[in-house]
């Protein structure tokens, strides 16, 4: 059973407030150039909860998600985020001339995440990337550093924000079963999961849809 | 401190798995130095005064060289993204991408100078004058060309508008640099102290622009 709910419109924000110890985005405006994407956009998400962003190309997923992982400004409005936010877009975030686990490791160093070999052989694992993990990105095909890339995940903080940009998109079956059990786990464990994407998700713990509007031209 | 030498180490790993590219930037940087002869001709007393002059241009431009790729690979990998969000902050990113470049190209080419001194026929007096200037003059034009590179970064000519942007702003180092290099008071010389001044104020504001601009170049590219 999915739970549809259409935030679109600016009067929508007159739900009741709590204290932030999730997210919360309240009347959002980001402007890319001189076009409005995202207009007057309201969403509140508690410890435990697995969102799913769907709305046709160019309605502003992408760019939702990177005005909450603080890489675009935002025109009016407020973002509040109390944890740790780990952001997974379309870019993989490897570099081609080093190995998974050399990626791995110095991006949980750059945060200040686990990175001892035993936390980084798990991270690889829960992914089933144990046997490519050493081999130069660039000689990897797109779903195997899509798996590298997802398997960040797990080094990060039990009560992070997921913002995941098309995690699925080039993923096989078995993988996507991987993905899903991970996402499923930690909102389990009091993660959040803000996932943009246009196949199913995480269905098996019945996630939340937030469908934006397509823009005016 | 983790997360910034963490920063260095992966920028030196990236940099030794693309080792040719720097070797490429030393045979740059003895082309340049050894075509100045041949052009000029045999003529010693011409030559002479000229050789410390020669080095620093062919410093000048092969450091300036490599700097339009500098952040183009982690901002198209998204690991610029990556970084942002992260304990790191983009200001010790850009200090610490400054440092693992500085690391793998200027260093060679310090190491390359003796040998070129000793073709050029310069004194082995100067040498160590030659290489102390050198030292601190290639700092200053890398935390210069980072500077450039980030401001670069996203505009669709990067190259030639970096070398816009920088050339223009080497001058005081070029200037005081061979000054230092060829001064007849030692190694600690008054054009040497004008040298590191720079450098200082460069070291001081450059991680600060390179953070600005990357912050705001993100804003226009990709969707």
């Amino acid at each position: 059973m999915m739970n549809e709910t259409q935030i679109n419109a600016r009067n929508t924000h007159a739900k009741k407030w709590s204290p932030v110890i999730g997210l919360r985005i309240r009347d959002l405006c980001v402007l890319r150039g001189m076009r409005l994407v995202i207009n007057g956009l309201s969403h509140q998400q508690q410890p435990g909860d697995i969102y799913c962003l769907t709305g046709p190309n160019g309605a502003g997923k992408s760019t939702l998600l990177r005005t909450i992982a603080n890489r675009l400004p935002v025109a009016r409005g407020q973002i509040s985020c109390a944890v740790p936010v780990v952001y997974i877009g379309h870019d993989d975030g490897l570099s081609g001339s080093i190995s998974g686990r050399q990626n791995l490791t110095g991006w949980a160093k750059i945060n200040g995440f686990a990175y001892q070999a035993a936390a980084i052989d798990q991270a690889l694992d829960s992914f089933a990337t144990n046997r490519f993990a050493d081999i130069s990105i660039q000689r990897l095909s797109r779903g195997q550093r899509r798996r590298l890339a997802l398997a960040r995940l797990k080094l990060a903080p039990a009560n992070s924000l997921w913002l995941l940009d098309e995690p699925n998109a080039s993923l096989d079956q078995a993988t996507n079963a991987l993905l899903d059990a991970a996402v499923i786990a930690h909102a389990d464990s009091g993660g959040m999961v803000l996932a943009a994407t246009h196949f199913d998700f995480a269905i098996a713990a019945s996630p939340q849809i937030i469908t934006l509007p397509e823009r005016p031209e | 401190m983790t997360p910034f030498f963490a920063q260095i180490e992966r920028d030196l790993m990236i940099a030794w798995q693309n080792r040719q590219d720097f070797g490429v930037m030393l045979i740059f940087f003895v082309i340049i130095i050894v075509l100045f002869p041949l052009a000029i001709g045999s003529n010693t007393a011409i030559l002479d005064p000229l050789t410390v002059p020669f080095i620093w241009i062919a410093a000048l431009l092969s450091i300036l060289a490599g700097f339009e790729r500098l952040f183009a690979q982690d901002v198209r990998d998204g690991w610029l993204d990556q970084v942002s969000l992260s304990q790191l902050g983009l200001g010790w990113y850009a200090l610490a991408k400054a440092i693992s470049h500085w690391l793998s190209t200027a260093l060679p080419l310090l190491i390359m100078t003796p040998l070129m001194a000793v073709m050029l026929n310069i004194p082995s007096s100067q040498f160590s004058t030659l290489l102390v200037a050198l030292l601190v003059g290639s700092m200053g034009l890398t935390l210069l060309g980072v500077i450039g590179a980030a401001l670069a970064e996203g505009a669709r000519r990067g190259a030639a508008l970096m070398a816009l942007l920088i050339l223009p702003l080497a001058v005081p180092i070029l200037i005081f640099g061979t000054l230092a290099s060829q001064s007849e008071m030692g190694i600690i010389n008054p054009h040497l102290m004008l040298l590191c001044a720079v450098f200082v104020v460069l070291l001081a504001i450059a991680p600060l622009v390179a953070a600005s601009a990357l912050e705001t170049g993100e804003i226009e590219s990709g969707l």
